[in-house]
């Protein structure tokens, strides 16, 4: 009796997976609010309908952070996801390891070369998915960090809301009119921006790109460059708003807090992702507007986001699948339809060519704005063990922010620690010479 | 582990027929450890090896792995570890002996039993019921500059708003607050059942005598809880060391590192890194430190304490 019972369920079984679909997963975090993973849900269950062939299972690993560490673990562990969409800055380190399917081979299958299949997406976020002429990522959604400010802020202070700041200068003094001190307690700040782990560090290398500087070397993922002009000038620039100027809170703020602030009318203006759009719009009840991040030298932002990205050790079944479900979920449709639902630009460029983002467009002039930024943005600093060098920049940062250390010397110790971090890399690999 | 076996497998073996399987009764307290023996090795003690071993395997990026103890050196010189211990120490004299204070002032206001203590007795249990994570997630709001409630009560009293977990010179002071307040009602709860167990006649005995509640609390009260005091000062110096939940949650060990402490930054290392080597390193010094602590403690509270015959 047992063993018919036995030899029915692997008849089951086998007679199961003969028609059954490939089974892939999908990594996915959610870096900005919960509403974006049911929406993520949404998205999958449509495809899984229309590719009968396909089964995905969509993963919600976290932030960023977490989505790349388990990422790691699960490659480690012999099993990796089939697909990922991963921080765009993380995907040269996963060159680097030899973690990732190089793309060229699959985009050539399907009749394109590398150069024209990169040429679909905005030019900035090539330089994020592509690493020496070879396709690692497929951008999937973007963002730059974007000034935003209120109306209502601004002609209290007797500025005008149609003329936002276009350099550091206008925007020091926009600050200091838009302050609000009530003997010791501010009532109203000038500006306020996210002052945390990540946020911090790709906020400042914006700052670091609008005073001329590269911040990173975008070609070689073993140099970064805090204690350059750029870097430090934009680094006293902060030290300036909060301690000379008084226009900035000291200390470190969260991003809940600096939306909270704006929301309450606290701050007259803050820097945030691009990605916080749709978030902005539907919880500030009062008028707002967004402009450029101001320049000292050149307009300059960093690209944010992420790429759908797929890890090696997949059966060649897995990856085909996987590829079949990036394919589809960054067609101009879906991208387009990603990015009015969450604020992030859609890296498409072809998506923004369809009526209904058209209409969009024209309906919001918040995200024509953050859209033409996009001619401006540069690459997100990627490097070799890139967490720890970010990080490293960042505590130096936030001990300006908090008055515990001058610029010069945060930024000396930052750059030392950074190079400490990159020089397993930098030995293997520049400073590995013929002998 | 053989002692315990013999007193394990004893009651077991009838001696009529313990002639007949003398050969297998020599192995029945081991096969009958064995299922437990196989989770501790495959779940604790197998670990422990491959930490010690992770701890002196030196990993260059692309060379071959190698024996040495390049990780230990690399450790004591970072001095993000340093901080880290620094900050493990204050945030383990900041939380430790507060809340065993709170703790056993609390339980002597509400040894009674009445509906009153009863309820206080719950509210202030109550925060050991929240996971950390939860009551992290719950203080992101309370300590929110300005908008907060913190900051929303304090300005009544003309406190102006201050930036609890984003100022480098309060966030550890906040965090350690988070911590006495969930797990004082945890530490009362044992202080509780200690007081419960002092012999009412000692104390009704020194009343006779003359002795103020002062001098009751100070000369019997907590001599006899000696006991509860070094359980309840072992558990919460693991707990100083263990819980790191609400540092995730709510600093991400910011800003400047103020608020890292040792197990965070094992986590950075391994995690954030990808440092497995130090981050093993790291591992095995805190793990050393708190077993020699543990023995230390108990050890030294063991000589003055009063145990009850």
């Amino acid at each position: 009796m047992r063993l018919f019972l036995v030899a029915a369920l692997a008849a089951c079984l086998t007679a199961g997976s003969a028609h059954a679909a490939t089974e892939i997963d999908l990594f996915f975090p959610v870096p900005v609010q919960g509403k974006l993973a049911n929406e993520m849900q949404r998205l999958v269950e449509v495809f899984n309908k229309d590719h009968t062939a396909i089964h995905v299972t969509p993963v919600y690993s976290g932030s960023y952070d977490d989505t790349n560490l388990k990422t790691h673990a699960a490659i480690q562990a012999g099993k990796p996801p089939a697909a990922v969409i991963m921080s765009a800055n993380f995907v040269r380190e996963y060159v680097i390891n030899d973690e990732i399917v190089q793309l060229d081979r699959l985009i050539e299958k399907d009749g394109l070369t590398e150069a024209a299949f990169m040429d679909q997406f905005w030019p900035a976020l090539r330089l994020n998915a592509t690493e020496q002429g070879h396709a690692y990522g497929v951008p999937f959604h973007n963002s730059t960090p974007l000034l935003y400010y209120s109306v209502d802020a601004f002609k209290d202070a007797g500025l005008d809301p149609e003329h936002p700041p276009v350099t550091w200068q206008d925007w020091l003094t926009a600050a200091k009119k838009l302050a609000k001190h009530d003997g010791a307690t501010t009532t109203r700040w000038g500006l306020m921006m996210p002052g945390t782990y990540d946020y911090c560090g790709w906020i400042t290398s914006g700052l670091a790109m609008s005073n001329g500087g590269q911040f990173y070397n975008p070609g070689y993922g073993g140099e970064v460059y805090y204690t350059q002009p750029s870097t430090i000038g934009a680094v006293r620039f902060l030290d300036t708003l909060v301690h000379k100027a008084k226009a900035m809170p000291e200390g470190v703020t969260d991003a809940n807090a600096v939306t909270t602030a704006f929301f309450q009318g606290r701050t007259g203006m803050m820097i945030l992702s691009t990605g916080s759009l749709s978030f902005v719009r539907d919880n500030m009840k009062t008028p707002y507007r967004v402009a450029f991040l101001p320049r000292n030298l050149d307009n300059a932002v960093p690209i944010g986001g992420a790429s759908l990205i797929l890890p090696k050790g997949n059966s060649p079944e897995r990856e085909a699948a996987a590829w079949t479900l990036i394919k589809w979920l960054t067609s101009p449709e879906i991208s387009g339809g990603w990015s009015r639902f969450t604020g992030y630009f859609a890296p498409r460029i072809a998506a923004y060519e369809l009526p209904e983002m058209k209409a969009f467009i024209a309906a919001h002039p918040d995200a024509k704005v953050a859209l033409d930024q996009l001619a401006y943005a540069r690459g997100w600093f990627s490097t070799y063990n890139v967490v720890g060098v970010r990080k490293a920049l960042e505590d130096g940062v936030q001990a300006v922010l908090s008055g515990k250390a001058t610029p010069e010397a945060a930024m000396a110790k930052a750059q030392l620690e950074a190079d400490a971090l990159m020089r397993p890399y930098v030995e293997q690999t520049a400073l590995k010479l013929p002998e | 582990m053989v002692a315990l076996a013999r007193l394990v497998a004893r009651p077991l073996i009838v001696p009529a027929i313990r002639k007949r399987r003398s050969a297998l009764a020599g192995l029945t307290p081991y096969l009958l450890l064995a299922p437990s023996a196989l989770f501790l090795l495959a779940f604790t003690y197998w670990p422990v090896v491959q930490v010690v071993g992770g701890s002196l395997t030196v990993r260059g990026f692309r060379g071959a792995p190698h024996w040495g103890l390049d990780n230990y050196r690399r450790l004591f010189g970072d001095t993000h570890f340093t901080t880290a211990v620094v900050n493990t120490l204050i945030y383990a004299a900041g939380t430790i002996i507060p809340s065993l204070v709170l703790a056993l002032l609390f339980a002597l206001a509400l040894i009674e039993t009445t509906r009153l203590t009863g309820a206080l007795r719950t509210l202030v249990a109550l925060p050991m019921l929240i996971p950390l994570v939860a009551a992290a997630s719950l203080f992101a709001f309370i300590f929110l500059p300005n908008a907060g409630l913190l900051d929303h009560y304090l300005a009544k009293i003309g406190v102006a708003e201050t930036n609890w977990l984003g100022n480098p010179s309060l966030a550890l002071g906040s965090i350690i607050a988070i911590t006495v307040w969930k797990n004082c009602g945890y530490y009362m709860l044992f202080f509780l059942a200690g007081l419960a167990g002092i012999p009412g006649d000692l104390l009704d005995a020194a009343r006779i005598d003359g002795a103020g509640p002062v001098q009751r609390f100070f000369w019997i009260t907590l001599p006899l809880l000696g006991p509860t005091l070094a359980f309840v000062l072992v558990i919460a110096t693991l707990n100083a060391m263990t819980q790191i939940d609400h540092v995730i949650v709510l600093t991400q060990g910011g800003p400047s590192d103020t608020t890292s402490m040792i197990l965070f930054y094992i986590y950075q290392q391994a995690q954030q890194n990808f440092d497995i080597g130090r981050a093993s390193a790291a591992t095995v010094v805190s793990v050393g430190v708190l077993f020699a602590l543990s023995l230390v403690s108990l050890r030294s509270l063991e000589r003055g304490i009063h145990y009850e015959t």
